[in-house]
């Protein structure tokens, strides 16, 4: 069953810049979508049409089968953005504060958010951490924190916007860790990334974008062929020809 | 070097050392609106308080903060620069009280009025300064967020949700821009910005990238809370005044009046 069905989507900025140009898509609940491209070619365009954050020139987004359109609210508590820079993201004045705002905006009782933040924060590793202030975590924490501000809000749909972007190996793992473990307790994740090194070994359906167009969608064993043809770097393993291996191996 | 994004912080942690601390010490459990109306009586109290009045404010303070659990080091070590202040208001205050020498070097004559009165504004500086330090180690910035919207509600003309969240906000993003203005003003030093002699220049210089960054922030920032369906109506923190919260305000006022009146 789909929880995501993309019909026409086109969105053209203020200045006239067409970022989005007939994208059909249709994207399979429970599963675990890499959406690739260079800068530019529409990546993060296409993920802010999937919570409302944007909404279409022309064409529908519909979420479970209601437009995004219609109600954008109930996108931003179906689809969950961890944006690519968690330091905008983060709004709490401690680890906390930051995973209940979301909880708070929905107006959820005092016991009810306890319960959200305290799961989510067992979830990303932070919970020893919950009255810590966010600007004194490492990059790898406050991108975890992200994550778990967006898990208390209890999304059907996890988008991660560039997730990999300024983090060392330790960072990159842990993250990659809490994206596996969401996608095993039955969130749909949608990854965008041009790094696809990090990622793609565990991603079923590879989707490549260039230009605010979808230029090839399969399973990323179809699509890694074609990813240097639009600027994107094939994984080292795959261009010696071997298996791409996770970088949790 | 140290870096922002670094284990536990660095330098931003530098920038902004007073922050709530863990802990389950009585000012912890007093509630904030309580603790917001003892800072202000407090520190009214202290202007009008000599130094048997201030020794027993400091006692009283100081065997609070003795269970906060501050981080001493850290606070002593971003005090200096408050010290420093303190040794200038110290200065000003000796040259500039009259009344019969009591010590003449060269050409600068210090009298005793002169010392006590430099001393006793000190004092108060300092009592203040402890007593904010005090508040902001033992109160959850959510609180302090939850009582200032409390105390705000029945002002009319003011939004009192909107000023909880842009205080919220401040609070959070401070570190943040101080952040970004010391990177910007790192990459311009690599640049040779330093070659050039004219302040207004390299002001500029500074400036506009840390503006335009932290505008592009903001953006973020909005996005981000909109994605998070941030609304003013939203739970607010609980706030909830105990017999411990009456008890304390009964303390705190005797102990405002004995100053005022004695």
């Amino acid at each position: 069953m789909n929880i995501i069905e993309i019909e026409n989507l086109c969105h053209r900025f203020a200045d006239g810049t067409v970022g989005l140009d007939g994208i059909h898509l249709n994207i399979r609940r429970g599963s675990f979508v890499v959406v690739a491209g260079p800068n530019g070619s529409g990546k993060t365009t296409l993920l802010r049409h999937l919570n409302g954050l944007l909404l279409p020139t022309e064409g529908c987004v519909r979420l479970a089968g209601v437009s995004v359109a219609q109600d954008p609210a109930r996108a931003r508590r179906l689809v969950g953005m961890v944006f690519q820079d968690a330091d905008s993201q983060i709004v709490g004045e401690t680890v906390y504060e930051d995973v209940a705002f979301g909880p708070q905006n929905l107006r959820l009782d005092h016991n009810e958010i306890d319960i959200r933040v305290a799961q989510a924060l067992k979830t990303v590793g932070l919970a020893k951490i919950r009255d810590q202030r966010p600007h004194l975590l490492s990059g790898g924490e406050k991108r975890r924190l992200a994550i778990a501000g967006i898990l208390a809000m209890q999304p059907r749909v996890i988008v991660f916007d560039e997730p990999f972007s300024s983090l060392d190996y330790p960072g990159v793992q842990q993250v990659l860790q809490n994206i596996l473990k969401l996608h095993r307790c039955g969130h749909t994740i949608v990854v965008s990334t041009h790094d696809l090194e990090k990622i793609i070994a565990h991603a079923n359906r590879l989707i490549l974008m260039h230009r605010g167009r979808v230029v090839h969608d399969g399973t990323p064993a179809e699509v890694m062929t074609e990813v240097e043809n639009f600027g994107v770097r094939q994984p080292c393993a795959m261009r010696l020809g071997q298996e791409v291996a996770s970088w949790l191996s | 070097m140290r870096h922002a994004s670094g284990p536990r912080g660095g330098v931003v942690a530098e920038l902004t050392p007073f922050g709530f601390v863990v802990g389950t010490s009585l000012l912890h459990r007093l509630d904030a609106r309580f603790k917001i109306l003892f800072l202000i009586g407090l520190s009214l109290a202290s202007i009008n308080a000599h130094f048997d009045g201030l020794a027993v404010l400091t006692l009283v303070l100081a065997g609070s903060l003795f269970f906060c659990r501050i981080q001493w080091k850290s606070a002593w070590r971003e005090l200096r620069y408050f010290l420093i202040l303190l040794a200038m208001v110290f200065a000003a205050r000796v040259l500039s009280t009259g009344g019969s020498p009591a010590i003449t070097i060269w050409m600068i004559t210090i009298s005793l009025p002169g010392l006590t009165t430099a001393a006793l504004v000190c004092w108060r500086l300092a009592f203040v300064v402890l007593l904010g330090l005090a508040f902001v180690a033992t109160t959850r910035p959510a609180e302090i967020r939850a009582a200032v919207q409390w105390f705000l509600k029945p002002v009319p003309l003011v939004s009192e949700k909107k000023v909880a969240t842009m205080m919220g906000l401040i609070l959070r993003f401070i570190p943040v821009i101080l952040n970004q203005a010391r990177e910007t003003a790192e990459a311009q030093k690599a640049r040779g910005v330093e070659n050039r002699k004219n302040p207004v220049y390299r002001l500029a210089k500074i400036g506009f990238p840390v503006m335009r960054r932290t505008f592009e922030r903001a953006d973020d920032l909005a996005s981000a809370m909109e994605a998070r369906c941030f609304t003013e109506n939203r739970t607010n923190p609980e706030l909830s005044a105990h017999w411990r919260d009456w008890v304390a305000m009964g303390a705190v006022v005797c102990l405002c009046m004995a100053l005022l009146t004695l």
